[in-house]
Order: C-alpha cells, then structure tokens, then sequence
C-alpha cells in the first residue's frame, strides 16, 4: 500500500506513543496515525478522533428492519385476512416478536457492514508505512509530511526507533 | 526488552501454537465424531426414506427426543453470547480469555440446534414453507405462532452471532495471517479482512463491537424466551406457565456455561493454554453456574409450589406425573445434576479442583438434557384427560440421531481449534498492558 512520506516512530509501550501522539500534536503536526496490535486506550484517546458514526448507521439499520418487521406482518395478514385461533387478523402482541428479531437482525447487519467500510476507508485514509509488528508487539505512529525535526520529540516520549521514510 | 512486549510475544506464541498440525490426539477425537455424524446421518436416512414411523412418536406424543435436542443445543448456544457480550457490558474481565471459545461453541450450536426442526418435520424438503416468500398457492405462514417465531428468533441469532464472532476475529487472523506462508495465509487472509491495525480501523471496531454487545443482550434473551413460548402458548399442563422464559433463559445460561467449562478443560490442557486460561477464569465461570443453578432450582420449586398448593387439577396431576411417572429415574437425575451437584461449587477447594469442575459440569449437561425430555415428553404423556393419556419410547433411530448430532457439534469445534485462534490474541494484549500498567502504577505508589 502506498503512503506518503514522513517520519515513523516505534514504540514498545502504549504510554510513550500516547506521549508522542499528544506532543506531535502541540508541536502542530494535525495528521498524527497510529497503528498497533490491540486496542490500547492510551493512544486511541491522544488521537482525539471524533467518536465513529457506526452508531448513526446502526440505528438506521434498526429503524429500517423494524419498518421491514412491521411491513412483513402487517401487510401479509392484510394481504390474507385470515383469523386464526381466535385473534385479530392485525395481532401487533404477536407481530412484535417478529418485528423485534428483524429490527436486530437488520440492525446487525448495518453495523458488521458500517464497520467493515469504515474500517476500509479509515485504513485507506490514514496509510501507514507496513510493519508486521504493529499486528504483534510494537506501536507505531507516523507522521506523514514530518521532517528530521520531530525525531527529536518522538526519541523524547520514548520511542524505541525513529526514521524518515520516502 | 520491555515486559510488555514479552508478554505480547508469549500470546503470539501460545495462539501460534494452537495452528501447529495437529497430532495423534485430536485425529482420534476427530474420527471419533465423525463416527458419531455417520451414525447421525444413517439413523436420518431412515426417516427420510421410511418416514417417522421410525421413531417412537405417537398420539399423543408428537414431540420427542428430537425436539428434545432442539432445545438442548439452542441452551449451549446461549453461554457465548452470554460471556461475550452480557460480560463485555459489565466490563467483566474474565471474559477475556475464555470467550472465542464460548462464541465458536454458540455460533456451532445453533447451526447444530437449528438441523432439529427441519429434521423433525420427516419431510425436510418441506422446510422453506416456514419462511414468508411469494408463492402462487396464496398461502402464508401464522406469525402469531411461536413455531413461527423461533424460525426468526434462532436465524438471527445466528446471523448475529456469526457476525459478533467475525469482528472479533478480524485483528487475531491478521496477526496471524503476517505469520503464516501457504494457505494459512490466504485462509486467515480471509478472516482478517484486510485489518492492518491503524487507529482508524480500531476506532469503528470498537464502536460497532460495543453496538454487537448491545443486540446481543436483549437477542440471547428472547431467542429463549421464544423457544420457551413454544411451550407456553399452548395449553397443555406443564407447559402453560408464565414461568417459562425466565426459567429457560436461566436453564440455557447453566448448560451453556457448563459446557465451555466441560471443553475447556481438556483444551487448556491439550493446547497448552494454561497460562492463558488460568484457574481463576473456571473458578468465576464455575460461579455463573453456581448462580444460574439456584435460579433454576427456584424456579423448579416454585413451578411445583404452585401446582401442589392449587389443589387438584391437571397441572398438579401431571407435575406428579413427571416426578414419579414412567420417566421418574429422569426427574430425580435431572435434580441431581441441576440442583444438588452445583451445590459443591460453593467449596472454594472443589472450584479449584478441575476433575470436580469437570464432572460437576458433565452432570450439568446431562441434567439439562433430561430436563428438556422430561418437560417435552411428560406433559405430553399426561395431557388434560386420561383418554388423552399416552407413552412414548424414544427409538434407536432418534438416539442415532442425537448421537450424530454431538458428532456434528464436535467435528466442527474440532476442526474451529486447529483453524482459528481459540483466544482473543488483540483482547489478552490489551488486559496484559492494562495489568502491566496498574502493577506500575502500584508499585510507583508505593515506593513514594
């Protein structure tokens, strides 16, 4: 995958590269990116990202198979007006079930799939100079358009290797 | 080098390990169930090619032993759910270590649970007439029947859970994928998504794990709750009870973590994971089913309470029935493994003890098993009126089947443990900083 050029950091421990992510930040850099093996709070909450909008999807996805429930059972006893042990043919009691299971079942679906195309376009927004130890023991922050002056500041909030890359 | 990065390594090795090819051990086990699915499928055969004359089903017992494992295996899918996304909520560490297994167990059980019903029909060429489609015959399906329900209820769950499992398997797979040639690499490749691990990615995976838990919850609630109804709409004593749901949902939560516990056991000790499945984590799932245990007794002695105290009738008639009736040695082994044997789990001495743990567990999942016959069968047996009085003998064939069915669960957990990684490797990372981290600060506290 092709990235710009920068200055990449390697770090061992979550703190430092959370250090390095908010000093790289005070130091102007506005485009800091991270890569690392698990979700460690530290650097996630120095990013300062605003929360995903995974959630807006979902919801979405919810209030979309609800209305498909509601439609499924509704319009088919409207559409065979059939009454059958006694009950309405409109019987919303025991319609609701059927809305439930669809309202997470399409609700599901929106977030698995929000995820997976946020994923994607976060990964393709914010490339990242390829290490197999990001996905193992390392973290790793890039700073894309960074010059020599930021290793400074990155060996000081304890950065185990600093490079440029091109 | 840090100890951080030490510890990260060790995960790695322990999850790598698990992918070696496997031995003489899981090869055994292997054929073993699938043995165990060809009895499975020769028993099926004949109801496909006879019809169910083949199994002991009756007027007036329409439902047996297959409806018996139906409800049985969507019990054991429950606990998955339950570790992974009730204990995630609740920020129960725990969880951590123990629940890829529970969700590969859940995601295994319902497809095993969700062959009974098409299996029950004798006719499975029939099945899609349960699902609402356009046909020119103008018929459509009740949705005000349960049986209804459940077909959305346990296909959803599924989906979800299928889904839940996947996205907490992408991050492990690429870890994976980097290190593997061949392949292992296309096949973790495929898991893994593309996840190359930047903030980015981690920033919407955790927002939509967190949406996963949160379906997850009300949705392992209801798909017992429905299974329940399928039982408690009607009007059959013994059945018709408002307890039902609560009482189900807790029954499925205790042999669902029950079994995790019954294979974990041996895993750990087969995958060499002890260090990572460590004794505290069995001893706080030991506690669920503790927990669940004294619902679940509760519930058997309000149901029969109730029934006593109404005077005669038919519920207290068959309640009586089912406890001393032709399927007696079943109630009272029910009892034994349900309520009296978790009773032990209260020693701290048998929660640390693993062949206690095991057994205990085994006798759970035997208990639930018989719970579920006695419950199907016995108020089916002893219905309203003595006309309506009948008896039912599972067969052979019924038997094969329920054999093929563990055969079928276990072949693909087998196949799940040699594929997969059966840790959370991105989760035990996180908890190993998160640990680290608090140790530091500990000690940093008390050196000032």
């Amino acid at each position: 995958m092709r990235h710009e050029p920068g200055v990449l950091a390697v770090f061992k421990d979550p703190s430092d590269a959370g250090r390095a992510v908010r000093a790289a930040h005070a130091a102007g850099q506005r485009d800091v990116r991270a890569a690392m093996p698990a979700p460690f709070p530290e650097v996630l909450e120095a990013m300062e990202r605003p929360p995903s909008i995974i959630g807006a999807l979902t919801l979405i996805g919810a209030m979309v198979g609800a209305s498909l429930g509601f439609w499924l059972t509704v319009g088919t006893a409207l559409a065979l007006p059939m009454s059958v042990g006694g009950k309405q043919v409109v019987s919303l009691p025991a319609f609701m079930m059927i809305i439930f299971e669809v309202t997470v079942l399409v609700g599901g679906f929106s977030n698995f799939v929000g995820m997976l195309i946020g994923a994607f376009i976060g990964r393709r927004k914010s490339r990242m100079p390829e290490d197999p130890r990001f996905l193992r023991d390392r973290i790793g922050v890039f700073l894309p358009g960074a010059s020599g002056s930021m290793h400074a500041l990155l060996r000081t909030a304890g950065a185990e290797e600093v490079r440029d890359v091109s | 080098m840090s100890a951080l990065v030490e510890k990260m390594r060790s995960i790695d090795r322990s999850a790598e390990d698990t992918q070696r090819a496997p031995g003489l051990g899981w090869a055994v086990l292997m054929l073993l169930a699938l043995s165990c699915l060809g009895i499975g499928i020769y028993s099926y055969s004949f109801i496909v090619r006879f019809g169910m004359q083949y199994t002991g089903l009756n007027r007036p017992v329409g439902w047996g032993v297959l409806i018996t494992d139906f409800v049985f295996w969507v019990g054991i899918a429950h606990s998955g759910t339950l570790i992974s996304a009730v204990l995630f909520l609740f920020r129960a560490r725990f969880r951590t270590a123990v629940y890829r297994a529970a969700e590969a167990m859940t995601v295994i059980g319902v497809m095993t649970a969700g062959l009974f019903p098409v299996l029950h029909l004798g006719r499975p060429w029939y099945a899609f007439w349960i699902f609402p489609y356009p046909n020119s015959r103008h018929l459509q399906i009740n949705f005000r029947s349960p049986l209804v329900w459940d077909t959305f209820a346990i296909s959803t769950y599924f989906c979800v859970s299928t889904m839940f499992f996947l996205a907490g398997l992408m991050p492990d797979a690429a870890a994976l994928r980097d290190n593997s040639k061949g392949w292992r690499r296309r096949f973790y490749a495929l898991f893994a998504m593309g996840w190359r691990g930047t903030a980015e990615e981690w920033r919407h995976h955790g927002r939509a794990y967190l949406f996963f838990a949160a379906f997850a919850t009300p949705l392992v609630i209801s798909v017992h709750s429905v299974v329940a109804w399928d039982f408690a709409v009607s009007i059959v004593p013994g059945w018709h009870s408002t307890l039902f749901p609560p009482y189900f949902v807790s029954g499925a939560i205790l042999s669902g973590v029950a079994m995790v516990i019954t294979l974990l056991i041996p895993i750990r000790r087969a995958m060499k994971l002890e260090a990572i499945i460590t004794k505290p984590h069995l001893d706080m799932l030991s506690r669920v089913v503790l927990l669940t245990s004294l619902i679940l007794t509760y519930s058997y002695s309000s149901e029969y309470l109730l029934a006593l105290r109404a005077g005669a009738g038919p519920e207290r008639d068959t309640l009586l029935y089912r406890a001393t009736g032709a399927f007696w040695p079943f109630f009272w082994t029910m009892v034994l493994g349900n309520c009296i044997g978790p009773l032990f789990l209260f020693f701290k001495r048998v929660r640390a003890s693993l062949p206690a743990l095991l057994a205990i567990s085994i006798m759970v999942n035997v208990g639930m098993w018989l719970e579920r016959f006695n419950i199907v069968v016995s108020s089916l047996e002893h219905n309203r009126v003595p006309f309506d009085w009948g008896t039912y003998h599972p067969r052979l064939v019924e038997l094969g089947i329920t054999i093929g069915s563990f055969g079928w669960f276990f072949s693909w957990f087998l196949l799940f443990l040699k594929m997969l990684p059966s840790v959370s490797i991105a989760e035990l990372k996180e908890e190993a900083a998160h640990d680290l981290k608090h140790v530091q600060s500990e000690v940093t506290a008390h050196a000032a």
